[in-house]
């Protein structure tokens, strides 16, 4: 990568863990709500540069376009119910745990991570490589060859039947969360 | 603890090529999980839960695309990425929806205050 992409993989990586940690820290949810979405927005730059500018795309429309209004509008709905603060003993005994199980679990995933040692020194080689073999290719051939056209393929053809399921699963969660909010308002 | 120790060197030896590496991928997926589980524990409001959970989906897309491309740009790992999206937006939509149910009978989203099934 240039060193501009470089410094803007740095600024992205930043701003997705910042906005992350306010999500987690924030005390009105409204403001958490406001800081998923830009974390959403840094993911989807995380998967182009990861050269999956489909799944970025993806990630924009449902995350960013659909999760965060859905999530948004919980947040309106119940908003006159601020986070209450009482029983502080409670408030800190829940943060440390929260902080030490999330501690010890990402502890245990950068131990993991150290002992990939040689398979991540292949991997980054081999990436290398892969993308030395794109270096002379001219941005038409690269747009035939991006991977998009090969994940159209593969998903209509491998993984049909994992499709097609998804597509009856969302299906019946759109219809159950109908169901679900209507029987307490039919009464 | 010996391979902990040099995490640090091993870092170190792979920047030497730039950000792009998979170390810098998996470290942010881990950041993201670690905050969302430190989400999921801490918050009592059912959506700061239910954002909790979506960090923690992210992160596992993201791990799941860098894996598929730094082993060969295979694109299963992206599929798998799209149907933790998919998954991610079913089970937002029905978590909301219960949550509205739960505000509808408690004017509440506070967890602690739903404790009706509690022994």
């Amino acid at each position: 990568m240039s060193p501009t992409a470089d410094i803007l993989f740095w600024m992205v990586m930043a701003v997705t863990i910042a906005s992350a940690a306010l999500v987690v820290v924030a005390k009105k949810i409204l403001h958490a709500a406001f800081a998923l979405s830009i974390c959403f927005l840094g993911v989807a730059a995380i998967y182009v540069f990861l050269h999956a500018d489909f799944i970025a795309a993806v990630q924009l429309i449902v995350y960013v376009g659909g999760i965060i209004v859905l999530i948004m509008f919980a947040v309106m709905f119940s908003s006159h119910t601020q986070e209450a603060g009482g029983e502080g003993g409670r408030k800190v005994l829940a943060l440390g745990a929260g902080a030490a199980t999330a501690a010890m679990l990402f502890t245990a995933i950068m131990l993991i991570i150290s002992r990939l040692q040689q398979p991540l020194h292949e991997a980054n080689a081999f990436a290398t490589q892969a993308y030395q073999h794109t270096a002379g290719i001219t941005g038409q051939d690269l747009a035939a060859e991006t991977p998009r056209l090969g994940l159209g393929h593969i998903l209509m053809g491998e993984y049909m039947l994992p499709f097609e399921v998804a597509s009856i699963l969302v299906l019946a969660a759109l219809v159950g969360a109908v169901v679900i909010v209507r029987k307490e308002t039919r009464g | 603890m010996d391979a902990f120790a040099n995490l640090p060197v091993l870092a170190d030896s792979l920047l030497g090529g730039g950000p792009d590496n998979l170390f810098n991928y998996l470290l942010l997926a881990g950041i993201l999980f670690a905050l969302g589980v430190f989400a999921m524990i801490s918050r009592r409001n059912a959506v700061g839960i239910l954002m909790g959970v979506e960090l923690i989906l992210n992160a596992s897309g993201i791990n799941f695309v860098a894996f598929s491309r730094f082993n060969g740009h295979h694109l299963e790992g992206q599929v798998f990425a799209l149907f933790i999206i998919v998954l991610a937006a079913a089970e937002a939509a029905v978590a909301l929806a219960l949550v509205l149910a739960v505000f509808q009978t408690h004017r509440s989203i506070e967890l602690d205050q739903v404790d009706e099934m509690k022994l």
